[in-house]
């Protein structure tokens, strides 16, 4: 265990020498996040300014979910879909071979290689996005919730995570899926608002196709208050499937993994 | 050679390469076509919430507004931003440079192609959009008519404009932000959150103040019924407007831009 966290420090290391040469970068990246999650916010208010409740949510709960859906996107964004892009690379060009000839677990290796460090800002902002819903929704938040929060935050992270393992593995047999992932950002802008709002065949693709939805709806139902405890189980039982599954799917695509000079 | 031949062997090119690429196309539509239903979603849930209307809005008023506003973003659409950004970092741009042709007409060409060859697709999920939502549209014949000339000023509009963001790209290799900024600006004044009718009025006045609102929110009211007569011409003469001052600026910059313009890695 202590030895994968000196790797991925080493990992962070790494990218945070590349990424310093270019420091306007992180500072531009600010302004971007400033300006995207402000209009976001700005987009609630105005659906706010006609009603009192969307479907059921308040306010405040609807600004918390905003700043989870940043916070899921920033988590994704930051480590897993920089690594699985290179990832997609190493089996197009065969160089995948270095990867396996370390030492560690390489699914491990492959899911943290890479971070695109700006997107700690959306990260961060995301989470004082959520503070500033908890705050307006003053005494609601329990020890419970805030801690039936952080479980279900990283189980959503988790399910986007083995959702895009998922998808990068099928990339073994068909060496193109750029197309698949594609299709899983168009998705994704939908998780900024709660997945009981949309239509039914629109829910079912969100929540079970693309799980993004879910990784954001469940942790601002937590957070608010509003999750039932049997969300809550079907959460923690869905999360461990999927993280089985899309280990033993890693597993097997590797196995038809060629390599450079086959 | 004259214009109308150069146009035709430009298209037929264009054809045979988006022929190549038929399921990326299709990728970029789901793009457009994701956003508005959000919103949609979201003002049905409104309404709903409301007793099946708000401020005079049904939720077939709702679907009619997204299905047409997913409609005008498609024809009006252009993405020369980001392909000229890449151009000019490149240091490709040279060789178009010295080719006879201004580079726009290139990009005039492939937004058609692309246009023709996604629309009859896009026209057949918007139809089931609008049945699902049970759209009403309160279009007259003159609506139409009009529409016409809004959204080819709409088009216009926003490639112009679109240059104009790219033009910068002369003096800034790195375009992020430009584009970030113009994105979030389009998403909050073209009307892509609600029909300028529900914003609040201080929102309601930037959007008609700003080009953005022109390029597409203005053609989805007409189409959709949603104006008088005397409210569409002065429509469309903000969009001239806008066009107008926007060509000259486009002019200005980009001659000084082709000075300043270094050719990376020349």
């Amino acid at each position: 265990m202590i030895r994968y966290v000196r790797i991925v420090r080493t990992f962070v290391t790494a990218e945070m020498q590349t990424e310093l040469a270019y420091r306007l970068n992180f500072v531009l990246g600010i302004l971007e996040m400033v300006l995207v999650i402000g209009t976001s916010i700005g987009a609630v208010l105005v659906l706010f300014t006609q009603t009192s409740s969307l479907n059921g949510w308040s306010l405040p709960q609807m600004i918390a979910l905003t700043g989870v859906y940043y916070l899921v996107q920033g988590g994704v964004n930051l480590v897993f879909s920089p690594s699985f892009e290179k990832l997609m690379e190493h089996v197009r060009q065969g160089t995948l071979d270095f990867t396996l000839l370390k030492p560690a677990n390489t699914q491990f290796l492959v899911s943290t290689r890479h971070f695109r460090l700006v997107r700690l800002v959306d990260f961060l902002f995301g989470m004082g996005v959520v503070v500033v819903g908890l705050l307006m929704l003053g005494d609601a938040v329990t020890p419970w919730s805030a801690l039936a929060f952080l479980v279900t935050l990283a189980c959503g992270i988790a399910c986007v995570y083995t959702l895009l393992l998922t998808l990068v593995t099928l990339a073994f047999w068909f060496v193109r899926v750029d197309n698949i992932l594609a299709i899983f950002w168009a998705f994704t802008d939908a998780g900024r608002f709660p997945i009981d709002l949309y239509p039914g065949w629109l829910r079912l693709t969100l929540a079970t196709i693309v799980p993004i939805g879910i990784a954001v709806t469940v942790p601002a139902e937590a957070i608010s208050g509003r999750m039932s405890l049997e969300t809550f189980a079907a959460m923690l039982a869905g999360t461990a499937f999927s993280v089985t599954f899309a280990s033993w799917f890693w597993r097997r695509g590797l196995r038809s993994y060629t390599g450079a000079s086959a | 050679m004259s214009m109308i031949a150069i146009y035709r062997a430009l298209l037929l090119a264009g054809f045979q390469q988006m022929a190549q690429y038929r399921i990326q196309s299709l990728l970029w539509m789901l793009f457009a076509i994701i956003r508005p239903v959000i919103f949609l979603a979201a003002w049905v849930a409104v309404a709903s919430s409301q007793g099946g209307s708000v401020s005079g809005y049904t939720v077939g008023d709702f679907a009619a507004y997204y299905v047409i506003l997913t409609f005008v973003s498609q024809l009006s659409m252009a993405w020369n931003s980001h392909e000229f950004e890449w151009e000019v970092n490149q240091g490709r741009l040279s060789a178009k440079l010295l080719r006879p042709l201004h580079p726009l007409h290139y990009a005039v060409v492939d937004n058609i192609v692309f246009k023709l060859t996604t629309l009859p697709v896009l026209g057949l999920i918007l139809i089931a959009v609008s049945i699902t939502f049970g759209a009403r549209f309160a279009t007259q014949p003159w609506h139409v008519l009009a529409f016409i000339p809004s959204v080819i000023l709409a088009s216009a509009l926003l490639f112009i404009f679109g240059w104009i963001v790219a033009s910068l790209a002369f003096w800034a290799t790195r375009m992020n932000t430009a584009n970030t900024l113009w994105q979030r600006a389009a998403f909050v004044f073209a009307g892509q959150i609600a029909p300028i009718g529900l914003m609040p009025v201080w929102l309601q006045a930037l959007s008609y103040a700003l080009p953005f609102w022109y390029m597409q929110g203005a053609p989805t009211e007409i189409l959709r019924g949603a104006v008088t007569p005397e409210r569409a011409g002065l429509i469309i003469a903000g969009q001239a407007a806008w066009l107008a001052v926007c060509y000259v600026g486009f002019r200005l910059i980009w001659r000084r831009g082709v000075r300043a313009y270094s050719a990376v890695g020349a």
